[in-house]
């Protein structure tokens, strides 16, 4: 099979035609197997009028073609590729149909012609004595049950001089002595930023240092972003300075005293 | 311990009948050794004591005496088994006659037989066996091992020979059922 879209050449024909499609036809992509050969167009027509086995054609290479089509054809009119679309999806419901497993009909006459022999319930009136008799004689045989002997919970046990209270006990000495359970946080711990300042001016230190190194390289993605907040609030602050180093921000902590603010 | 011991013991806690099969995978013994061991066991057993050993439903199992009947059912105080006329009816039908449907009994019988099925079912000495694959695919009874277990037969084919005219038990086949 080789199904393949048709030149840009091939379609300059009239567009909008009415075709068994609708108003408009879909592009000449042309499918090419042992059992159909034509436009995706008369496959479509032949599938719906039941004159072409759609198991017998792949529809795989079908799509791959449509796919060509879009891909290779920029100027395509979207009503022709929408029309495509169309008949490719009604191709594709039809045969994911055939495919499923068919429900076994309803056989409408009998098979093999049973029909059961003619006979009446005195046929049967021998028999029916010989087994009487021998439900009876069984009657008189005694098996073991089924469900013979003690069930589990039935079975005596032996707790020696140990009471209820005894072990009342035990158990009550064992749970003082338990650890409380911890108890899982719900949501995540909300970090203060002023706790995080604290701990960013304890890795600065009177010497500049890069971002990198007050950071250290234990620090999460997290740990980073609240560390760099702090930093500035640091700096806005005046407990920390910041300067250029090689194009490098680099940081120390300020040993000058910070200055008062006085309201008057 | 003697293999003749040692299937009585498997016998012993045996709820059902077993099969010589079954013990001899049991025991790591083949299927002959216990095959003999169960013939000099049922001798030994048949010469004295009130046990006896009975091959029921396709399989061996120890049970009382019948001359011990009275003092057991004195002891356990059964519950009456016998099936009523009707009941014996269907079961026959079925018995000679299975895989059959409902409708089929009722051609035999002549009346409804809904009931004798219900209750052979509730007894469990009947069961479905499949559906006929015909129109409405009517369901197919047979006969159980229970049916057997009652009836003390080995197999169907222990089934009393009936009047002249009956056609034979047919095989039993699973091409009408599915």
């Amino acid at each position: 099979m080789a199904p393949r879209s048709e030149t840009l050449e091939s379609l300059d024909r009239p567009s909008h035609s009415v075709t068994a499609l609708g108003v408009v036809a879909p592009p000449p992509i042309h499918i090419s197997t042992p059992v159909f050969d034509g436009s995706l167009a008369m496959l479509f027509s032949c599938v719906r009028d039941h004159r072409v086995d759609l198991l017998d054609i792949p529809l795989a290479p079908v799509c791959e073609a449509y796919f060509h089509y879009l891909l290779n054809l920029p100027d395509a009119d979207f009503d022709e590729a929408a029309a495509a679309l169309a008949a490719l999806a009604y191709l594709l419901e039809r045969k994911a149909w055939l495919l499923l497993p068919q429900e076994e009909p309803e056989p409408d006459m009998y098979e093999d012609s049973y029909e059961p022999e003619p006979s009446s319930i005195g046929d049967f009136a021998m028999a029916m004595e010989v087994l009487t008799a021998w439900q009876e004689e069984r009657s008189e045989w005694f098996f073991r049950s089924p469900d013979a002997g003690p069930g589990t919970y039935e079975l005596p046990y032996q707790l020696a001089n140990v009471s209820a209270l005894d072990l009342s006990r035990a158990f009550q000495r064992v749970l003082d002595r338990a650890l409380p359970q911890e108890m899982p946080l719900l949501s995540k711990p909300r970090r203060s930023l002023n706790e995080e300042m604290q701990v960013v001016l304890d890795r600065l230190s009177g010497e500049w240092q890069s971002l990198t190194c007050v950071f250290g390289d234990s620090a999460t993605r997290t740990d980073c972003v609240y560390w760099f907040l702090a930093l500035l609030e640091l700096v806005r602050q005046g407990d920390a300075e910041v300067k250029l180093l090689d194009e490098e921000p680099v940081f120390a902590r300020n040993q000058a005293p910070k200055a008062k603010v006085v309201f008057d | 311990m003697t293999p003749v011991d040692r299937v009585l013991a498997l016998l012993f806690v045996a709820d059902a009948p077993a099969p010589a099969q079954t013990m001899a995978l049991a025991l790591q013994l083949t299927e002959g050794q216990v095959e003999q061991a169960l013939e000099i066991l049922e001798a030994q057993l048949h010469e004295r004591g009130p046990i006896q050993l009975v091959k029921l439903a396709g399989g061996w199992q120890l049970s009382t005496k019948k001359a011990y009947a009275v003092d057991i059912a004195a002891f356990l105080k059964p519950q009456a088994s016998k099936l009523s006329r009707s009941l014996m009816e269907v079961l026959a039908v079925i018995a000679y006659r299975q895989p059959i449907t409902t409708g089929e009994l009722e051609v035999i019988r002549g009346v409804s037989c809904d009931y004798g099925v219900r209750a052979l079912l509730e007894r469990r000495l009947i069961e479905e066996k499949g559906k006929r694959q015909t129109p409405g695919r009517p369901i197919l009874y047979g006969t159980t091992d229970e049916f057997l277990h009652q009836f003390k037969m080995k197999d169907l084919g222990d089934l009393p020979p009936v009047s002249e005219g009956l056609p034979a038990l047919p095989e039993p086949t699973d091409a009408a059922a599915r």
